[in-house]
């Protein structure tokens, strides 16, 4: 392997394997073979809806427009934990329109002056384009016997839960499990603390989204997962569900809300974004959010999906006054003040 | 930087024993973790392997990534050089901190680098907030992900250039300037031939280093599919969502890519790695 008495030319392997390195990465943008500029909505989301948007919506919404004669138009997508995707458009992420796992996130976007506030509660629903409830994953077999919240407060039970400063899908969580004991002693708000502290004491790891939480969950961390019912519906849809999914008796159910970002949509776009955003709430769009575990917005196009699990005592966050109450008096002052001043004791 | 002067070797021992014990020790910290990426992008057969890879985000990240790293070795071979040159020739107020500060992108975490420069060219930031009105947003794009690779991979070029210039008989540049040549003319044929070995040596570390840079990255690039995602930054957000043979098959890539340019950095440098 020493220099010298070699056929090809000292040097010309590197030049040859960098020169095809860099034909091969720039190709898509050399003058030739390059498909003429189409119209591009830039989509940011919230982790777990990936895959209903880029294998499901985006395309039946390419399919219609240009259907309607508008031609084609291509999707520039991020998704992360709500938080995350909420600071990246706060310092500037060229985001079009962002489909906000809760919104509070929404109010975070409208307090540091990207959007109007309550610019959403002008859009269908108030903004919310689809919803789901709060479940809880145990192993298969359910070896813990798990068949509620309270039952995740015992000793020795690991909880994987997102991590509620990057994760929306961590606030609703929160909120559910404090919300559960709440409505249990039928409106206590110390029970709803003692639930969630039972709770808390349990978390033994905290993953930045809904999304990266069911990865550790499903590497083999922990004994339960709480997160969104749509995960396990969509999973088990696909054969790939590798846990049992408990239905607590009382759970909250997320809405997931839509924001346009107007500073970003240039005037071009306008019209497709407009489209875009009257497609989320149609039937069509509706129809694929069920097919991916989502609950429609409309009762009737759930009805029949008996994979969406029946649960007792379904609630809302409008039970709790909003997300902006509720974010204050449930998320800061009693989980973040007081129980987690209370776990953090060994 | 001829590793063959510390090559002491000690014929009469034995050396199949520590030899093996080193072995032994970089099979669970290296060997085996580099071996199941492979194993996992190829768990499913080399369709399965094909499929993660053809993606139209897995081929753009790829390609970004590779872009970006062939423009930050470029300008950093150019900056550095010319930083290398000014350090080891010229004498100045300063110098000694300059060479610090030249070299401190090595000790930053590199999530801070993506931290400062979103503090300065993001829209609330220093400059970004003057920027912004005229349209210019370099964070959260391209131009974003190749300023955080410039800072990060900086100081590469420097420590291969500048020991070499350091070392280099001053004479012969002497002997140029005597028979009239000028500052560039003696930079360009008589100093830039005999650096050739540390050029190509501090662009392939430069590229190298760009290829895998995650934590300034993953600040300042918004991670937009078919946009900003670079190769690593797909893998995290694949790995993450679960789809771990997406993610491995383009772990595996981005692996062989670097054996391959390590490779070359042992075999045409001369900096032979026994």
């Amino acid at each position: 392997m020493r220099r010298g008495g070699r056929v090809l030319p000292r040097g010309l392997i590197p030049v040859v394997f960098f020169g095809a390195l860099l034909l091969y990465s720039a190709w898509p943008w050399l003058p030739f073979g390059r498909p003429p500029a189409t119209p591009t909505i830039v989509f940011y989301g919230f982790s777990i809806l990936g895959d209903a948007m880029n294998k499901g919506v985006f395309p039946e919404f390419r399919k219609q427009w240009a259907a309607q004669g508008h031609g084609d138009v291509a999707f520039r997508s991020a998704f992360a934990g709500s938080g995350t995707i909420t600071n990246q458009i706060v310092l500037g992420a060229p985001a079009e329109l962002a489909l906000l796992s809760l919104e509070s996130d929404a109010d975070r976007l409208a307090d540091a002056g990207v959007i109007p506030a309550g610019s959403w509660k002008r859009l269908p629903e108030g903004g919310v384009v689809n919803r789901t409830p709060f479940v809880i994953f145990v192993r298969p077999g359910n070896p813990l016997r798990i068949a509620d919240f309270a039952d995740l407060t015992r000793d020795g039970v690991r909880i994987v839960h997102p991590d509620p400063l990057t994760s929306g899908g961590a606030n609703w969580a929160i909120v559910a499990e404090y919300g559960a004991g709440f409505r249990e002693a039928g409106g206590d708000a110390a029970a709803g603390e003692a639930l969630l502290a039972g709770v808390w004491r349990n978390v033994a790891s905290q993953a930045a989204s809904a999304r990266a939480a069911r990865t550790q969950f499903e590497n083999g961390f922990g004994d339960a997962l709480i997160t969104y019912e749509q995960e396990a519906v969509y999973d088990k849809s696909r054969g790939r569900l590798k846990a049992d999914v408990v239905l607590p008796r009382r759970t909250i159910l997320s809405e997931h809300t839509l924001v346009v970002i107007d500073r970003n949509v240039p005037k071009r776009d306008r019209a497709l974004v407009d489209g875009f955003v009257r497609f989320l709430w149609s039937e069509p769009a509706q129809r694929i959010f069920v097919q991916y575990g989502f609950r429609s917005v409309r009762d009737d196009l759930n009805a029949g999906h008996p994979e969406l699990g029946a649960i007792e005592d379904p609630f809302r966050i409008a039970d709790f006054g909003g997300w902006r109450r509720a974010k204050k008096e449930i998320v800061e002052d009693v989980w973040k003040r007081r129980v987690m001043k209370i776990t953090a004791k060994p | 930087m001829s590793t063959r002067a510390y090559a002491v070797t000690r014929a009469g021992r034995r050396a199949a024993v520590p030899a093996s014990l080193v072995v032994l020790f970089l099979l669970p910290l290296i060997l085996m973790p580099l071996a199941a990426v492979f194993l996992f992008a190829f768990r499913g057969g080399p369709l399965a392997f094909w499929n993660g890879l053809k993606t139209p985000e897995a081929q753009f990240a790829l390609r970004f990534s590779l872009l970006v790293a062939f423009a930050t070795a470029a300008v950093n071979t150019v900056l550095g050089t010319f930083t290398a040159y000014v350090l080891s020739r010229y004498r100045f107020r300063g110098q000694r901190i300059l060479g610090i500060v030249v070299n401190l992108p090595v000790a930053i975490p590199t999530v801070v680098v993506g931290t400062s420069l979103l503090l300065l060219w993001g829209p609330i930031g220093l400059l970004g907030r003057a920027l912004g009105p005229l349209g210019l947003q370099p964070m959260f794009a391209p131009a974003g992900v190749l300023l955080a690779h410039l800072f990060v991979t900086f100081p590469y070029m420097l420590g291969a250039v500048k020991p070499v210039m350091d070392e280099m008989e001053e004479t012969y540049e002497e002997a140029a300037y005597t028979i009239g040549a000028t500052t560039w003319q003696t930079f360009r044929y008589v100093i830039l031939p005999t650096l050739k070995g540390g050029l190509f040596a501090g662009a392939l570390l430069t590229f190298a280093h760009s290829l895998g840079e995650f934590g300034a990255t993953v600040m300042v690039s918004g991670n937009l599919r078919l946009k900003t995602q670079t190769a690593p930054l797909y893998i995290f957000a694949q790995f993450e969502a679960g789809n771990i043979e997406a993610a491995n098959a383009v772990a595996a890539v981005l692996a062989l890519l670097s054996f391959f340019i390590f490779f070359v950095l042992l075999r045409y440098t001369g900096r032979e790695g026994d």
